[in-house]
């Protein structure tokens, strides 16, 4: 005895080769790639931490660049009479030994931060995905000789590197930049090569190769999106530490110049008056705890996205 | 009889966030002492679910919501984890499916068995090593005196599920627990551990639970089957009831899908339609009504219950109540109840397209005289060390061959099964026709044209002709790709522009039986049956002429197999599609292929039409092969394993004959001199200085 199943039967819908219906599904197809990314912003929203971090982040990146229209005064105004003050209706922050107002330092100070965390973080993590990658997927030899470079450049302490490098060429913002994404990239690619060369041989690659595909294509659209993830987190965790070279640098004066203000700068000053007037420390700190927690949950939030096989267990 | 264990309407719910899933409902079923129980079913049939929740191992999401597990006088299910830790290896013990990750690696077996027996205080060290020495004698390990102080990856797979049972009994457990014993093992390993399993249970009057989805397996070991369907037992009963006079028309579909047992060769494999209810919303009614072929009205609206045969046999369906029943039912054995998978499939791909596609017809006569495929002498070597490390550890050659001195043939519309055990080098030769591995010597032509390490450049546009299927359905699919992308990306690696690709990647899903609301998910959303789907329509997306399959069948249940293979036996018919199919199971191998090569240490031993080599196999490796398979069938069980030992390292690549150190057959002539391929009478070619069949 034979039995026909219905169509309806197997779960699947019916395939007609005559197309009549064929407008119809077109749409349904499309609508489906448009829900992709519906439901990855839904996912998002859906985050309270992620949202809780995005806040943070919105509101460092809004006190930045709205810093002039927000800062009561001008950061470099001096007020010698009223130095070291505490916080008063005045001086919402306080003011420092020059008397200058600290809350509009610390904005002012977001501007520096936020230049060299961005440019800082996102070159060192477009280079060291890019050598990280080549590194793990590329020839023996080409792995080892990166090897050799990374090892050589992260041997370095970051500051002896500072000094060595500002003793030629002076002191600057630049010279920060540099030093912090040379800093940087080692960290980056070696994690990516480590992710590489565990995907290299797994059997999706194999299957890509055996379509046809090319290595810039492998390592674009299947290595990089399952490589990314831990390396997004790690990076916005880094922004709080790329601030905190910036001011360290800006500290042993390899940095940012005076009077220019930076959040290091209003700490390293801050911790010479801790006794009068902890609001300064304090003022200087705030900004760079919710700064690192801000990018700490938004970097945990994408990295859940990010990641398709993340989502079903939460 | 008395029974060891014994299961009462037990219901397991697991919390997911897609809502509870209902894993298990009102399962009972008992376990006669001295008496091997099967519980088969296909993947998410609770099978394991039900062995794992009677040692209360069950993952944290797992609820219980009643029923009771009576182990003697104690229910498992009230013990608190210290009794139950008590019970766990001492009373019930585990052998695990995959023996090479179930064993501690860092450990040698002989401490591993200590730390077993620490609940024996009062033993002296000396006596327990004695026991662990003898144990590991029993289960067949040579040298045991010597060998239970090597870890575990020292031994191979055979021989370390062998230890895994040594370390199951090591304590004389009253219930002994078998989670797919030999799933993870080849065919003549499968063999060896049955035969070790049953020989075991009879000398030391153990009570067994094996779970199980291979039917032959079960047939071979066990005295009562348990079917269990979609979280519930749909019938029960003894060995040889189940396997000749099925009641449940589940249990009847299953044994008639299984390829192994169709006995005429046929390209349209049995299938059950449709796939597993979701399991957050089971159906009221009969859990089976939506897929079953004798669907009455009164099975969509209530549950059935169990009836109870006079020989013992339990079955829940209406067919055989005296109300609804069926006369007639179960028909003879002979007779097909399920859908019998074929071009004529319920409208889906109408018949008159099979024949006359303007793809099939293009192909004149005259092209069948130049092969699709010729592979001749092809080599591919690796490097198992460097040159310094080498001659350090006095290796006198680094490399060992993966595949040797292989020639085949291929015309367009054939199929050819390439078969062996692993690490027999079949899938390095299908990697190297497609220039993913370099070889060293040898001709690859494909379609008269030489091909062999031709650069990546130049080879690109024969990609399009030459697909591959690899084996594992949703690994070999880049998982943050959606399915749409991963369906069309063919598309945009050949830089084929001008189409539309979600019109591609529908006629691609239709192609296939996809269904198209999922093109938007992500492999891992898939079930395997899908995944392969969509490695099929990625391996057509461009029209290829030969489609290398690597296990199109591995992960698959038994209903799914047959659809996956007739589809890709259609799509053959339509598009004059050559197919290698690389492939360790024999039984699905004999219905689809036309030619066999038998694969062994990396030559091929024996190759020429199929039916020729499963009647009379000619290579006495091809021999242990076919007759090694588990017939599942429970009247004929086999009484001797047909080969002993295991496959040899490559890097240690016996002299004379690969095969000699396993053969029933060696002389002396094997063991010194390498038989060279010689052609028989009826066009097969064997490597063997004493074939078989001449």
């Amino acid at each position: 005895m034979s039995v026909k199943p219905s169509d309806s039967a197997t779960g699947m819908p019916a395939i007609d080769s005559t197309g009549l219906a064929g407008d119809v599904r077109q749409r349904t197809v499309r609508e489906t790639a448009g829900r992709e990314r519906r439901e990855k912003l839904l996912l998002f929203l859906r985050n309270g931490q992620g949202m809780f971090g995005l806040i943070l982040i919105l509101l460092f990146f809004a006190s930045a660049i709205f810093a002039p229209w927000l800062a009561p005064y001008d950061p470099n105004q001096l007020d010698i009479p009223v130095r070291l003050s505490g916080p008063s209706w005045d001086h919402l922050a306080g003011t420092d030994q020059l008397g200058r107002d600290t809350f509009s330092r610390v904005l002012y100070g977001g501007r520096v931060a936020l230049k060299v965390a961005a440019i800082g973080v996102s070159v060192s993590l477009l280079i060291g995905v890019a050598l990280g990658m080549l590194a793990g997927y590329g020839p023996q030899w080409l792995d080892n000789l990166m090897l050799l470079a990374f090892d050589t450049v992260r041997a370095f302490p970051t500051i002896v590197l500072a000094l060595a490098t500002v003793a030629l060429t002076g002191p600057s913002l630049g010279m920060v930049l540099a030093i912090i994404i040379v800093t940087l990239i080692p960290q980056y690619a070696r994690m990516a090569r480590t992710s590489t060369l565990a995907i290299r041989s797994t059997e999706f690659i194999v299957a890509e190769r055996s379509l046809g595909a090319n290595t810039f294509r492998i390592l674009h659209r299947h290595v990089m999106p399952n490589v990314i993830g831990p390396l997004l987190i790690l990076a916005a965790m880094d922004v709080p530490v790329v601030v905190t070279i910036e001011a360290g640098l800006s500290f042993l004066g390899l940095g940012v110049l005076p009077p220019t203000a930076s959040w290091g700068t209003i700490l390293n000053e801050g911790y010479l008056a801790i006794r009068d007037t902890p609001s300064l420390v304090i003022a200087g700190g705030i900004p760079l705890v919710l700064t690192t927690l801000g990018f700490t949950f938004f970097g945990e939030a994408l990295r859940d996205i990010f990641d398709p096989r993340l989502r079903k267990g939460r | 009889m008395e029974n060891q264990i014994e299961v009462r309407g037990l219901t397991l719910d697991f919390r997911t966030p897609r809502g509870r899933v209902q894993a298990l409902r009102d399962v009972s079923f008992s376990v006669p002492k001295n008496q091997i129980v099967g519980i088969v079913g296909e993947s998410g049939s609770g099978k394991s679910t039900a062995l794992w929740s009677i040692l209360g191992l069950l993952p944290s999401n797992a609820e219980v919501r009643g029923g009771e597990i009576l182990f003697g006088d104690r229910n498992l299910l009230q013990l608190g984890e210290e009794q139950l830790r008590a019970v766990r290896g001492e009373q019930v013990s585990v052998v695990f499916q995959d023996p090479m990750t179930s064993q501690i690696p860092v450990l040698t077996y002989g401490q591993q068995m200590l730390d077993i027996l620490y609940r024996r205080p009062n033993l002296p060290i000396a006596e327990k090593r004695k026991m662990a020495v003898d144990m590991m004698r029993r289960v067949g390990i040579p040298d045991a005196e010597r060998r239970i102080d090597q870890y575990p990856h020292h031994f191979s797979g055979g021989m370390r599920q062998r230890a895994g049972i040594a370390m199951a009994l090591l304590m004389t457990p009253m219930l002994l627990l078998a989670d797919e014993p030999t799933t993870a093992l080849d065919v003549t390993m499968e063999a060896q551990i049955i035969h070790l399993l049953r020989a075991l249970q009879q000398e030391l009057h153990a009570t067994v639970i094996v779970v199980s989805h291979n039917l032959g397996l079960v047939a071979e070991l066990c005295d009562e089957v348990v079917i269990m369907y979609a979280g519930e037992i749909v019938e029960r009963g003894d060995v040889r009831q189940i396997f000749y006079n099925a009641q449940h028309p589940y249990t009847r579909a299953l044994l008639e899908c299984d390829p192994a047992r169709v006995l005429k060769r046929s390209r349209h494999l049995p299938v059950i339609p449709g796939e597993v209810p979701d399991l957050t919303a089971p159906p009221r009614a009969c859990v089976f009504s939506p897929r079953c072929s004798r669907v009455m009205d009164v099975c969509r609206r209530t549950k059935p219950p169990d009836y109870e045969k006079s020989n013992g046999q339990i079955a829940r369906c209406y067919l055989l109540s005296e109300e609804h029943g069926d006369p007639d039912w179960p028909p003879r054995s002979d007779v097909i109840t399920v859908y019998r998978g074929g071009p004529s499939r319920g409208g889906a791909v109408p018949r008159g397209d099979a024949l006359d596609l303007p793809n099939s017809t293009a192909v004149s006569a005259g092209d069948v005289a130049t092969p699709l495929l010729e592979v001749s002498n092809l080599c591919v070597r690796f490097r198992i060390a460097g040159a310094l490390a080498a001659r350090l550890r006095g290796i006198q050659d680094p490399h060992v061959d993966a595949v040797l001195n292989a020639s085949l043939t291929l015309n367009p519309g054939e199929t050819l099964g390439l078969v062996g055990e692993s690490g027999s080098g079949k899938t390095t030769l299908g990697h190297a026709i497609l220039n993913l591995v370099k070889a060293p010597s040898g001709s690859v032509r494909f379609d008269g044209v030489e091909v062999l390490n031709m650069a990546e450049s130049k080879f690109k546009p024969l990609r399009r002709d030459m697909a591959m299927m690899f084996q594992d359905p949703a690994g070999s699919l880049s998982p943050r790709q959606s399915i749409r992308a991963l369906i069309t990306e063919p598309f945009d690696i050949h830089g084929i522009q001008g189409r539309d690709k979600d019109h591609e990647a529908e006629r691609l899903c239709g192609l296939v039986r996809f269904p198209r609301a999922f093109l938007s998910r992500y492999p891992h959303e898939l079930s395997g049956g899908q995944a392969r789907r969509v490695g099929v329509a990625r391996a057509l997306a461009l029209r290829p002429k030969l489609i290398i399959a690597d296990e199109p069948t591995a992960g698959l249940d038994v209903s799914v197999q047959g659809e996956i293979l007739n589809l890709m036996s259609e799509l053959q018919q339509r598009h004059r599609l050559g197919y290698i199919i690389i492939t360790h199971n024999l039984p699905v191998v004999r219905h689809i292929s036309d030619k066999l090569a038998i694969m062994y240490l990396g030559r091929i031993v024996e190759q020429g039409d199929c039916d020729a080599i499963f009647t009379e196999p000619a290579h006495p490796y091809t021999e242990a092969l076919v007759r090694g398979v588990p017939r599942p069938d429970p009247e004929h069980r086999r009484t001797l394993v047909s080969i002993e030992g295991e496959i040899p390292s490559l890097a240690r690549r016996p002299k004379g004959c690969d095969f000699h150190t396993r053969c029933p057959y060696a002389q002396d002539r094997c063991r010194t001199e390498e038989p060279v391929e010689r052609p028989l009478s009826d066009g097969r070619r064997v490597l063997c200085h004493f074939p078989l069949f001449e």
